[in-house]
């Protein structure tokens, strides 16, 4: 099994999310956040205000996949987040040891 | 004791089929504690048997649900041992262990406290809900004499002792409890112990009442309101069973699921009319509404905690003040409006003052003023006169400070329906939703409730907002469109947005809207949830995704009533939908659009023959013109222009600039709501702007907003908003053609500019700020393709646009474009600047920013 988290534009999360559905891939727990690596924030001024936009808004998809799905996932992603710009995000895979079902206790990929 | 067990099930069993059969919940609830009272009395009579023991030095009480008799098929048993001295309590421990124990194989969940005579006798601070529970204590078995001891004499002496202690302490977790639920009874899924209207409400109005020993005859209760009070208490008894039956454990919450099936076998109503979830969810409301409205006038009104001199004062002084502004029908007490002469209600004029007083100062009604009005409104006999509020009223109340403050209560008394018969349609709606948390009614007003805090914001999420809410134009036209965004989802319609539109021409009609505040209101409905698609769907750093979004809105005086109808419509789905993160992505998409609108507003100019359904549109109010003349008119302005303006506006710019032949200066003044409008055209010369600045100066008119645009033939189109700070025109009727025609005059260089500024510089210089500004001043030349942009942000002052109008002409610069803009104490103005044809050289922006900076410090 393997963890995989996606930090993507907030603006491809809808597309993403659809093109998982369609493969199978419903579980995923999101969140907001904000962060930057090589695209580097911006500064605005609005009315005077000088008005910096240092942590960029990313969406963070985080799922436990089976290993023989981990491929295609990550094509599906690769697929639809991407506009070819700097600032589309990243992908990070990790081993996972274990995975437990609390309510009945299941384990390994069937707990998935 | 083993027999008992299948008893008790039995029943049970019996009890839950009668119910089920159309039994009164107040039936099952008497049989469930006949029961259980039943059970417990045979159980210790019979453990006293077996111990061999005296029923002496211990009793046992009900208490709570189960003291009161309203004992609900999967509630606790509150049952109180009392003991005579600690030498009983002890004696008596195995008995209870039994005892207990007993019961509960018997099927009763009992929950049980043990204290002697002279403990109850104290007060447990940290454990109010014990003493309140006390309140509703009845005699079940054992020691009679000990409970008579505790009931007529211990109790009622310490109860009156803590009667300041227990009202504080109930007033305290009746809050949190509402709080804990949003201050509403508008959930989707309610639960009907819990929830503000839920039964709980019911049992604190009757403890409030009973720790202050209110008298019936000195209740204020009308009879009806007794009944009303009944029959809700019976409905949300007869849902309480049905969750409890259905759920087989003490679960109180009203699911989607079984709002369908109380619905199906219309519970509560003895009618065996089936409705849908929707229809039976309002009965439902209706109900807690009266149980929450009643416990919350009893909060109101009995203070738990006498209020201290200095409050007194500082509320006499404040009702002095509104008795004297407002004559003799309404007066602050105690952060409350009262009303002083209640039958003059019945003129509805009067009551619409008191809506309109309320959304003003922020002061909501008291409960009692709202009953007063509420008694006019359902007494035909007390003829009503001037029943029909104007859409002038209801302007001025939708565009105060607070508007949710008047709406509130105008929702609950059934005036609000009546004044916009179309939010009938969403009246306490249950619409299933997965995100959203209250009844669509709810969620309006809420909606509202966000924006009026803005005015002080609770927290982060609406810093950037204030301001906007501050000073957005036409606030009453944002609000309109907030009640009526979703009323289309009380519509068979497949798009709420198709039905909450029709909703809006119906209301536009009979409010008599003008066309261009109906247009307005239509696209802030239309277009409610675009602002939040955009921002969650596009790439809001991408300068393509903002200048289609801003294509699309127009102008920056619908964006800023976009942004605040988003943060308000996101805000009012569930506490938590207004993440930090999303309002800072609302924040960021309003600022490109508006960066957008200020910096590209000459890149896109009028080109008249492709806009012939406007000048069609003007041509028919512009008499006997004909469209090549207006086109002639029309050709180079700005879009903007277009944007900004109806074709009515238009229609009379266009009769002015027909008579410039005639005369070179044209003029119009309008008074609007708080202060005029000037719009002046006439042929472009060399400091236009800043002479036209300068009279207003001279005149002492504050310039708040204002706009200057040229067409391709150099007719200039300046339009001003300004305060008459001195009221001379307010006051003075006759100066208005005074200071038109010193208006055309100085532009005509008939007369001079500086004997009208001399001494009222000196004097308008003399104030000090109370926010310093500092001045900043920016160039840009990428935004445009043949001006230079320079915005100057610095300290308001009258006679600030003719400075820098002055300072632009010396240094020969022309405007091709200026937006005025103040917010509070902050001038904000962007020229588009020229200098002979061509954008400001970086040596003239250096030497423009030298002269400015050294002018406005």
């Amino acid at each position: 099994m393997m963890k995989l988290e996606a930090i993507i534009q907030p603006s491809r999360f809808e597309s993403v999310k659809d093109a998982l559905r369609e493969i199978g891939i419903e579980g995923m727990t999101v969140t907001e956040v904000r962060g930057h690596g090589r695209q580097k924030g911006h500064t605005e001024v609005y009315r005077g205000r000088e008005y910096t936009v240092d942590l960029l808004p990313k969406m963070k998809l985080e799922m436990v996949l089976p290993d023989a799905l981990v491929s295609r996932v990550v094509d599906t992603i690769l697929k639809t987040a991407k506009t070819g710009k700097i600032g589309d995000g990243k992908i990070f895979l990790s081993r996972v040891e274990e995975a437990i079902r609390i309510r009945n206790e299941e384990r390994g990929e069937n707990a998935l | 004791m083993s027999v008992l067990s299948p008893q008790a099930e039995a029943e049970r069993q019996r009890i839950r089929q009668q119910f089920e059969a159309g039994a009164s919940a107040r039936e099952t609830l008497r049989a469930l504690c006949e029961l259980a009272d039943r059970n417990v009395q045979r159980v210790f009579g019979e453990l006293l048997h077996v111990h061999e023991s005296a029923p002496q030095g211990l009793a046992l009480l009900a208490l709570g649900g189960y003291g009161r008799q309203m004992l609900f098929p999967y509630s606790d048993l509150d049952i109180l041992f009392l003991f005579g001295s600690e030498k009983a309590e002890q004696e008596s421990r195995r008995l209870i262990a039994e005892f207990s124990r007993t019961l509960w194989d018997l099927g009763f969940r009992v929950s049980s406290a043990g204290r002697t005579l002279e403990e109850c006798k104290r007060i447990e601070e940290d454990n109010a809900e014990f003493h309140l529970a006390l309140l509703d204590r009845r005699f079940l078995a054992g020691d009679a004499a000990l409970y008579d001891k505790l009931d007529t004499k211990l109790l009622p002496a310490s109860e009156k002792q803590a009667r300041g202690f227990l009202l504080a302490e109930l007033h305290r977790l009746t809050k949190e409890r509402l709080t804990r639920y949003g201050n509403t009874i508008f959930h989707l899924e309610p639960n009907v112990k819990e929830s503000p209207g839920g039964m709980r409400d019911y049992q604190a109005t009757v403890w409030l009442r009973q720790i202050v020993e209110e008298k019936k005859e000195s209740r204020k209760i009308t009879a009806a309101e007794e009944e009303l009070s009944a029959a809700a208490v019976d409905f949300l008894s007869a849902i309480r069973c049905f969750l409890h039956y259905k759920n087989a454990r003490n679960d109180n919450t009203l699911t989607y699921e079984l709002q369908a099936a109380a619905a199906e076998r219309a519970l509560g109503r003895g009618d065996s009319v089936t409705r849908t979830p929707s229809e039976w969810m309002r009965l439902y409301f209706r109900h807690a509404r009266t149980l929450n409205r009643q416990l919350l006038r009893y909060l109101e009104q009995k203070a738990p905690v006498p209020l201290t001199l200095r409050q007194r004062l500082f509320h006499a002084a404040r009702a002095a003040k509104l008795e004297a502004d407002h004559g003799k029908y309404c007066m602050e007490r105690e952060g409350l409006l009262e009303v002083l002469d209640p039958p003059a209600l019945a003129d509805r004029a009067i009551t619409f003052s008191l809506f309109g007083e309320a959304a003003r100062t922020g002061t909501p009604l008291s409960r009692e003023a709202e009953r007063s009005i509420g008694y006019i409104l359902t007494h035909p006999e007390l003829r009503a006169r001037n029943t029909e509020m104007s859409w002038a009223t209801l302007r001025e109340i939708l565009g105060s400070d607070f508007p949710g403050v008047a709406l509130r209560p105008m929702q609950r008394l059934g005036l609000l329906t009546e004044t916009l018969p179309e939010f009938g349609m969403i009246d306490s709606l249950v619409v299933r939703d997965f995100y959203h948390r209250y009844t669509v009614d709810e969620h309006t007003l809420r909606t509202i409730e966000h924006l009026q805090e803005l005015a002080d914001p609770p927290d982060a999420r609406g810093a950037h907002f204030a301001p906007l809410w501050k000073t957005v134009d036409r606030r009453d036209l944002l609000i309109l469109s907030l009640l009526l965004h979703d009323v289309g989802k009380g519509m068979p319609v497949e798009n709420h947005i198709t039905g909450s539109l029709a909703a809006l021409d119906s209301a536009a009609r009979r409010l008599k809207l003008s066309p261009e505040e109906g247009a307005e209101v239509h696209f802030l409905i239309e277009h409610h949830l675009d602002m939040s698609a955009t921002m969650q769907r596009r790439d809001i750093f991408d300068p393509a995704t903002v200048s289609v979004f801003a294509e699309s809105v127009g102008t920056q005086e619908r964006l800023e009533r976009l942004c605040l109808l988003t943060y308000a419509d996101i805000h009012s789905v569930n506490p938590e939908a207004l993440t930090p993160w999303k309002a800072e992505m609302l924040w960021q998409l309003f600022v490109a659009t508006s960066n957008h609108f200020s910096r590209t507003l000459d890149r896109d100019r009028l080109h008249a023959p492709d806009e012939i359904p406007m000048l069609e549109r003007v041509k028919a109010l512009a008499g006997e013109a004909t469209l090549e003349e207006i086109e002639r008119f029309l050709e180079g302005f700005p879009r903007r222009y277009l944007a900004m303006h109806s074709a009515a506006e238009i229609a009379a710019h266009f009769a002015l600039y027909q008579k410039l032949g005639a005369e070179p200066v044209q003029t119009e003044l309008i008074a609007t709501r708080h202060a005029f409008s000037l719009t002046l055209l006439t042929a472009d010369r060399p400091a236009l702007f800043a002479t036209i600045s300068g009279v207003l100066a001279g005149w002492g008119m504050n310039i708040i907003k204002a706009d200057a645009f040229a067409n391709a033939a150099g007719v200039v189109l300046d339009t001003f908003h300004f305060a008459d700070l001195h009221r001379t025109l307010e006051l003075n009727p006759g100066e208005i053609e005074r200071f038109r025609k010193s208006l055309a005059d100085v532009v005509n260089g008939k007369a001079a500019l500086e004997p009208l500024l001399k001494g009222r510089e000196k004097a308008s210089r003399a104030r000090t700020p109370k926010v310093a500004v500092e001045t900043r001043i920016t160039f840009d030349d990428s935004s445009s393709a043949h001006s230079t942009l320079m915005e100057i942000v610095t300290q308001d002052h009258p006679g600030l646009l003719y400075e820098i109008g002055s300072a632009l002409a010396r240094l020969g610069c022309n405007i091709e474009v200026a937006l005025i803009d103040t917010e509070g104490q902050k001038a904000i103005d962007v020229f588009y600047l020229t200098a002979q044809e061509k954008k400001l050289s970086p040596q003239k922006q250096e030497l423009l920013r030298e002269v400015l900076q050294a002018t406005l410090s």
